[in-house]
């Protein structure tokens, strides 16, 4: 990444290299070359607290000024100030004051503009003694307003933020239940032998349930792999007074005396979500290293050995897997969806024939183009589609808009049944007569929806008169299922590499458009 | 010690070809930044707290190398 930071101190070590860095509290110059941008101002060393607020002032009039000229497609990332280092000789409220009102600033600058993002440094100094946060030696002799020795946790947190951003996260928990969920064993102590509230350590298990209920309502998949009869399991979920986790909060689980691996194998293919996307909790160290041995790609955080330690663990959790910029719609009902499909599967068994299946679920499809709701879901699907993705190329929010801008259309997807409303789970991006990318949430794959789609689309091109489309496939690890898909289309190989890439043409005058009468497609 | 020191800065200043003549004036990577990275390191591998006034003049392997002895001795 080719970031240009702005900043009024010595901060290179604390950033990777290949970033690019302002002269000293220097806006003058612009790069349009950079990928993104930082604005990085840490309180200037004044004994004057009069002058002091005034150039913090200056910051925001500053910032003001660089963000009417950088472009609105490019991220640009703004740390705020911390109260340090400080000297203060009069009161100090004053100087409180205008660092906030410079916080504040930058928050508003996040509301207004769409490609900033606030980070608040406070979250990694308030890790750290004061002293501990600048070293005057480093201060004097390099204008380093930050500890050299810091660097490291600094560009582990930095990292990390930018991480969230960019939807890198987790999707999926994997809950033990015996001094997991709760202190005790179900099995020995009963459905109310087992602790979850009153006192310590009940407590401790009561507030790891509430976060893990908060993560549930913010799209995270809740799953158990528990060791225990199913049945009395499922029962302590529902009937202990005291759980704040029920079973409705679970979208799949595996409650038995199988091995976790195989388990959590299941899980996978059941929720059809990568291994790679999920993280296994659970007390139990050899189960542990276990799932770490055979399934390094699942997260396996180490589990607190005292129930009191557990807040810390919580915290941990969330910022490590599962803190995100914002949360969308679409991963609110996430889980309600993930059941739905559960739901779906079942009363697949009882039909004979696929069609008339499909033609039973009564599926909806709408299609629309981009507009200033969808695009943080074409963004965001883009980051997180793995299988069903025929190019598997990223996109963030501002890549969208800069593209848009370009004159490239993007199709969104929304799909419903009677079993429920599915959301944006399908794109199309549109460079002119190429398709750029193709991508479809695995939530509804197998009923013939990613055809309907690509036809509908394909026939809107047709009917304007154009004759013709290319498309591409690019291999990954993942994405084995989509291989043929274009073939199956009736798209022609015009090309084969090595690796795997094939391009396509398909020619609309002759191609078969036509879309099985029982989806009922909305434009 | 000198040994070390001079893995030090090849890691520090990103380049192979280093030897005992290596000073700030010849040596392009050896920049500001470069120079309080190797302090740091320097710091850091002896154990040592290194002076505003003896950063300065430690401008030369040779110079880095005689300063690092004598803090080390103390």
């Amino acid at each position: 990444m080719n970031y240009f930071i702005f900043r009024n101190n010595t901060i290179e070590r604390f950033f990777p290299k290949g970033y690019i860095f302002s002269g000293y509290d220097d806006i003058s110059v612009i790069p349009d070359t950079a990928d993104g941008y930082v604005w990085f101002f840490q309180l200037p060393v004044r004994i004057n607290e009069r002058t002091l607020c005034e150039e913090i002032r200056g910051y925001s009039e500053k910032l003001n000024l660089v963000l009417d000229q950088v472009a609105s497609f490019k991220p640009m990332f703004l740390l705020t100030m911390d109260e340090f280092p400080s000297i203060p000789i009069t009161s100090g409220v004053a100087l409180k004051e205008s660092i906030s009102g410079y916080n504040i600033s930058l928050f508003e600058a996040q509301k207004a503009h769409k490609n900033v993002y606030v980070l608040d440094i406070r979250e990694f100094t308030h890790q750290y003694a004061e002293n501990d946060l600048i070293d005057w030696k480093f201060w004097f002799i390099s204008q380093m307003g930050l500890n050299p020795r810091l660097s490291k946790p600094f560009m582990d947190w930095f990292n990390r933020k930018l991480s969230q951003v960019s939807l890198k996260r987790k999707k999926c928990l994997v809950l033990d239940l015996d001094n997991t969920l709760w202190g005790g064993i179900l099995g020995e102590d009963g459905i109310n032998g087992i602790k979850l509230s009153g006192s310590y350590p009940g407590k401790a298990y009561h507030l790891f349930q509430e976060t893990l209920k908060e993560l549930c309502k913010n799209g995270i998949i809740l799953t158990i792999c528990s060791k225990n009869n199913e049945g009395e399991a499922l029962d302590a979920l529902d009937n202990n007074p005291f759980m704040i986790l029920k079973k409705g909060d679970f979208s799949s689980w595996r409650i038995n005396w199988k091995d976790k691996v195989t388990n959590i194998r299941e899980i996978a293919e059941e929720l059809n979500i990568g291994l790679d996307s999920m993280v296994f909790i659970d007390d139990n160290p050899s189960e542990r290293e276990l799932v770490r041995q055979v399934l390094p790609m699942v997260a396996v955080p180490e589990f607190p050995v005292q129930p009191y330690e557990l807040p810390v663990f919580c915290k941990e959790l969330v910022e490590q897997y599962f803190r995100v910029y914002s949360i969308t719609v679409e991963d609110k009902n996430k889980n309600e969806q993930y059941r739905a499909n559960a739901l779906r599967t079942r009363s697949q068994r009882t039909f004979t024939d696929m069609e008339s299946f499909l033609q039973s679920l009564n599926i909806h499809i709408r299609i629309e183009t981009a507009n200033e709701f969808n695009v943080p879901r074409i963004a965001q699907m883009t980051q997180k589609t793995n299988q069903f993705n025929l190019t598997t190329r990223r996109y963030s929010e501002s890549d969208i808009l800069s593209r848009l801008a370009d004159g490239w259309e993007m199709y969104c997807m929304s799909v419903s049944d009677r079993f429920g409303d599915n959301g944006i789970t399908g794109c199309i991006l549109l460079n002119g007569y190429e398709i750029d990318s193709f991508l479809l949430s695995c939530r509804i794959l197998g009923k013939g929806i990613e055809s309907a789609f690509l036809k509908t689309v394909l026939t809107g091109l047709r009917d304007r008169g154009i004759q013709s489309v290319t498309a591409e496939f690019i291999p990954t690890a993942k994405n084995a299922q989509v291989a043929e898909f274009y073939d199956n289309c009736g798209f022609t190989v015009i090309e084969k590499k090595e690796d795997g890439t094939k391009a396509y043409s398909l020619d609309l005058t002759t191609a078969d458009l036509n879309v099985k009468p029982y989806y009922s497609v909305i434009e | 010690m000198e040994e070390k020191i001079l893995i030090i800065m090849k890691e520090v200043f990103g380049i192979e070809d280093i030897d005992e003549t290596c000073s700030q004036r010849t040596c392009e990577k050896w920049d500001s930044m470069a120079h309080l990275n190797l302090v740091l390191e320097l710091e850091d591998e002896f154990g040592i707290s290194l002076e505003p006034e003896e950063i300065g003049i430690m401008t030369s392997f040779e110079t880095v190398c005689q300063m690092v002895a004598k803090k080390a001795e103390k």
